[in-house]
């Protein structure tokens, strides 16, 4: 009998083989190249040239780089917000249009929060300087118009930060929602008029039928989310960042953007992106567990 | 049941063409790659057939040898000089013919790449051919990369092909700023590469001023910098755009503080404080400028001036357009920038408002002491042979050979350099090397200035005939000429360089070799510091004496490892 299914399927495991290929090509070999981590890596000599091994000492050399820890502190705190931002709008802005009636409405508004996903950082950056800028920008001229002294969002150290959070989140909330909304069309609407004919009203639904029935999908989302803890967002920081806020918006991946490209130390690089993998790694691994353990989650 | 065959042939079939979809790909990606090897090694191969005993400069191959080359191809030759040189293009033009048939050399390239040699794209690609040790037989590189070629052992020794080949006018121009080019290739006293010469005075820099808003406000040009900080003051509060709103500033910055236009520097040197550069300090010791103490008091003098609104409260996070584009606005009527200004962003300015009457006056000093004028060593164009290719000296030939059609005795300025029947465009660039006379500006300045003297413009040749053709066009009332007359012109910034190096008041940076150990590994993280601290001081953020503590971090995190190993180098070229 088993045998018989392998048979049957054997053409549709075929037809896995070459995305499995890309895998292997794009995604396994690479990962030869961890080595570069413990070498003082010379490109000119090649990946397979003679490089000089040595140990774990890019590792302590980034360690005992000036402001190492607050570039870690920086990226965590960003990154933490923006998972937690990233989870909780969509999932409030999908139940929110789920209620709209007018389908109009609803399909407009859900086009018009998608659109800045399709915008690159490098240009929305250019344009959030000058919205966001204290002398002629129109945030504050709207916070001037109530009687709040302009903020300089993006040379202040002390609004960076949040500044990254909330852009961040308004460019990608409406990707989230999507996702969320598709949760919601799949449950059963018979539950629905099941527990209006018990009398709940639509708060009572929303929280009794709909938040439950996305609840695999929220964990889903989640759990890889958490893989992102060391990621902060490189485009947006790039794109934005300046001296003055160096302090507060320094990341992991801005430093290893000037480590590695500007000063070709591929080396050291590699030993902070393999360190970031571990990390990531270790945190979606105990996610998971846990989402299983309390959610009885699994994806395997 | 039959269907059910036919359905799963389908699908087992389509499974498979996917997969052999994407080997044939790769397999394909794969041939084209040992194609091209095979191409190359061929090549090699017939270049050590031809023999050349002699040891002419411009002597011929006979038969013919090849060389290839990479390069990048820049804006202005893509959208500019190709397109207007109709017949020609970068494999077969008037300087691979020249090449082929005065010296026998076939120039092709490997590869080429749309940018140029300082664009990502350029830099991405040349370091994966790094990686791959698939060189072409000539790399163009810059000096970190040459130091990696050089540390693999992967180029040959230039030395004795220089040294037996190089005319007489190449190795003229190598040295006449010194020794700076040559050491900047020098390993171990071996010239491991031939660099294209730099032009360091060209990053010289000047005092463009507004002279419409001087006259509105009734202000004489500087004679000191208590002059430049009071016409900053009167350009930010006195409104000299008349459009009654205090919209205006006095001193353009950018976030990287120190730039080719819209720079610091010349308002640092004003202070005597050298910045960003590595200078000799009195006792013949090379230090790093931003740490002396005379750039603290520069510092302050910003700090200053940014409280009180003379430069934009913004600055901190504008890069180079962004500023320019208020620069382009008309908000500003000074600017620290080098001679090319008026190309860019001034005459966009110019465009706008045609009373924009920008001048360059010569930089100031703080006090009676002469101000120096900062030139910093800049150089991003090494070519470096593959260790191996036959024919080393065929690069010495062509440096030789592009120098000798331009600026020598059969020189062909108006075929080689800028044909005026082709709008005057630098076809010069069509050579994969284009090694240049470093004050072939100035000197133009000067025989275009001789002859304005003269009152007789007919004993122009070559590149000042041209110029003086542009300023004549301006004269006649062609705008987009604009540029020219302030550079070249009577009152041009020529005139402020003649004046520079007649005093002797250019300031050479003094560490022109390779990046060291420290150098390589810190000096970015050092830099940004650098940046982080001096523009905080600038906005108030932190106090003046957060300068200290930088000195002693700068030092501490690796700054004082730098000083040293640069010493070490300085003491290697001083006692050559």
């Amino acid at each position: 009998m088993k045998n018989l299914n392998i048979k049957k399927q054997l053409p549709l495991h075929l037809m896995i083989l070459p995305g499995f290929i890309l895998l292997l090509v794009f995604s396994y070999l690479p990962m030869a190249g961890i080595v570069i981590a413990f070498q003082k890596f010379i490109p000119a000599k090649g990946l397979f040239g003679h490089q000089k091994w040595i140990g774990l000492d890019n590792f302590k050399y980034v360690l005992d780089l000036p402001n190492f820890g607050s570039v870690i502190w920086n990226t965590i705190s960003i990154a933490v917000m923006k998972i937690i931002l990233g989870l909780v709008i969509p999932i409030i802005f999908a139940i929110l249009i789920n209620e709209v009636t007018s389908n109009a409405l609803k399909r407009g508004v859900q086009t018009l929060i998608y659109l800045p996903h399709f915008l690159s950082w490098v240009v929305l950056g250019g344009i959030l300087i000058d919205i966001l800028s204290p002398s002629g920008g129109i945030v504050n001229g709207l916070l001037k118009s109530i009687g709040i002294e302009p903020i300089f969002f993006l040379g202040d150290n002390k609004w960076f930060p949040t500044t990254m959070v909330l852009t961040e989140t308004w460019k990608e909330f409406g990707y989230g929602t999507i996702i969320y909304l598709a949760a919601i069309t799949g449950i059963d609407p018979s539950l629905y008029e099941a527990a209006r004919i018990d009398g709940a009203n639509r708060w009572k639904q929303t929280l009794n039928i709909t938040l439950p029935g996305m609840k695999m999908v929220i964990v889903l989302l989640m759990v890889l989310s958490l893989g992102n803890l060391l990621n902060a967002g490189f485009d947006q920081i790039f794109n934005l960042y300046s001296p003055p806020v160096y302090q507060s918006g320094d990341i992991l991946d801005t430093f290893v953007y000037r480590i590695g490209l500007l000063d070709a130390q591929y080396g050291v690089a590699t030993a902070v992106g393999l360190f970031k993998s571990v990390v990531s790694f270790t945190l979606i691994s105990v996610s998971y567990f846990c989402a299983y353990k309390f959610a009885d989650y699994r994806i395997f | 049941m039959k269907f059910n065959y036919l359905r799963k042939a389908v699908s087992l079939a389509m499974a498979i063409s996917m997969t052999a979809a994407l080997f044939t790909a790769c397999g394909s990606q794969n041939s084209t790659d040992s194609s091209a090897s095979s191409a190359q090694s061929t090549t090699s191969s017939s270049a050590g057939s031809s023999v050349s005993a002699n040891k002419d400069p411009l002597g011929k191959y006979d038969p013919a040898i090849d060389i290839s080359f990479v390069r990048g191809i820049d804006d202005d030759l893509a959208a500019n000089i190709l397109p207007k040189t109709p017949g020609e293009t970068l494999e077969d033009n008037r300087w691979t013919k020249l090449y082929k048939d005065e010296l026998g050399i076939n120039v092709n390239y490997a590869w080429t790449v749309k940018g140029n040699e300082t664009s990502d794209a350029y830099l991405q690609k040349i370091n994966v051919t790094l990686a791959s040790g698939e060189l072409p037989d000539v790399v163009l590189v810059n000096p970190s990369q040459l130091k990696q070629l050089v540390d693999s052992e992967m180029v040959e020794d230039m030395t004795q092909y220089y040294n037996d080949y190089a005319s007489e006018q190449l190795k003229q121009y190598m040295s006449v700023e010194g020794t700076g080019n040559i050491d900047s290739v020098t390993f171990d006293g071996k010239m491991m590469a031939i660099p294209e010469t730099v032009a360091m005075n060209e990053g010289t820099q000047y005092l463009w001023i507004r002279n419409d808003w001087l006259k509105k406000l009734n202000l004489q040009p500087p004679k000191a910098m208590d002059d430049v900080l009071k016409i900053a003051e009167a350009f930010t509060t006195k409104d000299p755009d008349g459009n009654g709103k205090n919209d205006t500033f006095g001193l353009p910055v950018t976030k990287d503080l120190y730039s080719g236009c819209m720079g610091t520097e010349g308002f640092f040197a004003g202070y005597h404080a050298y910045p960003n550069m590595w200078v000799e300090d009195g006792s013949g010791k090379l230090v790093w400028g931003s740490t002396l103490p005379e750039t603290k008091v520069a510092l302050q003098k910003l700090a200053d001036m940014y409280k009180s609104g003379q430069i934009d409260k913004e600055f901190g996070v504008k890069d180079g357009g962004k500023v320019a584009e208020t620069v382009i606005a008309g908000k500003f009527g000074l600017d620290y920038g080098a001679q090319w200004n008026p190309m860019y962003p001034l005459i966009s300015n110019y465009n706008n408002d045609k009373n924009a009457d920008w001048t360059a006056y010569p930089i100031v000093s703080a006090d009676d002491k002469k101000v120096m004028v900062p030139n910093k060593f800049n150089q991003t164009r090494i070519f470096a042979v593959k260790k191996g290719y036959k024919n080393p000296e065929a690069l010495v030939k062509l440096f030789n050979m592009h120098i000798e059609k331009n600026w020598g005795k059969t020189a062909d300025f108006n075929k080689y350099y800028m044909p005026v029947e082709n709008g005057a465009v630098g076809v010069w660039k069509f050579s994969p090397v284009c090694p240049s006379p470093v004050f072939k500006n100035l000197d133009a300045f000067i025989a275009i200035d001789d002859a304005r003297k003269a009152n007789d413009f007919s004993t122009l040749t070559g590149e000042p005939k041209v110029i003086q053709a542009n300023i004549e066009a301006y004269e006649k009332g062609d705008d987009t000429m604009w540029g020219w007359m302030k550079i070249y012109g009577k009152d041009g910034a020529f005139r402020s360089m003649v004046d520079y190096k007649n005093n002797d008041q250019l300031l050479k940076e003094k560490f022109t070799g390779a990046p060291t150990k420290t150098m390589a590994e810190k000096k970015t993280t050092l830099d940004k510091m650098e940046k982080e601290v001096f523009i905080k001081i600038i906005m108030g953020s932190v106090a003046i004496d957060e300068f200290d503590k930088f000195v002693s971090d700068w030092n501490k995190l690796g700054g004082a490892d730098m000083t040293k190993e640069v010493n070490e180098w300085y003491d290697s070229v001083k006692s050559k």
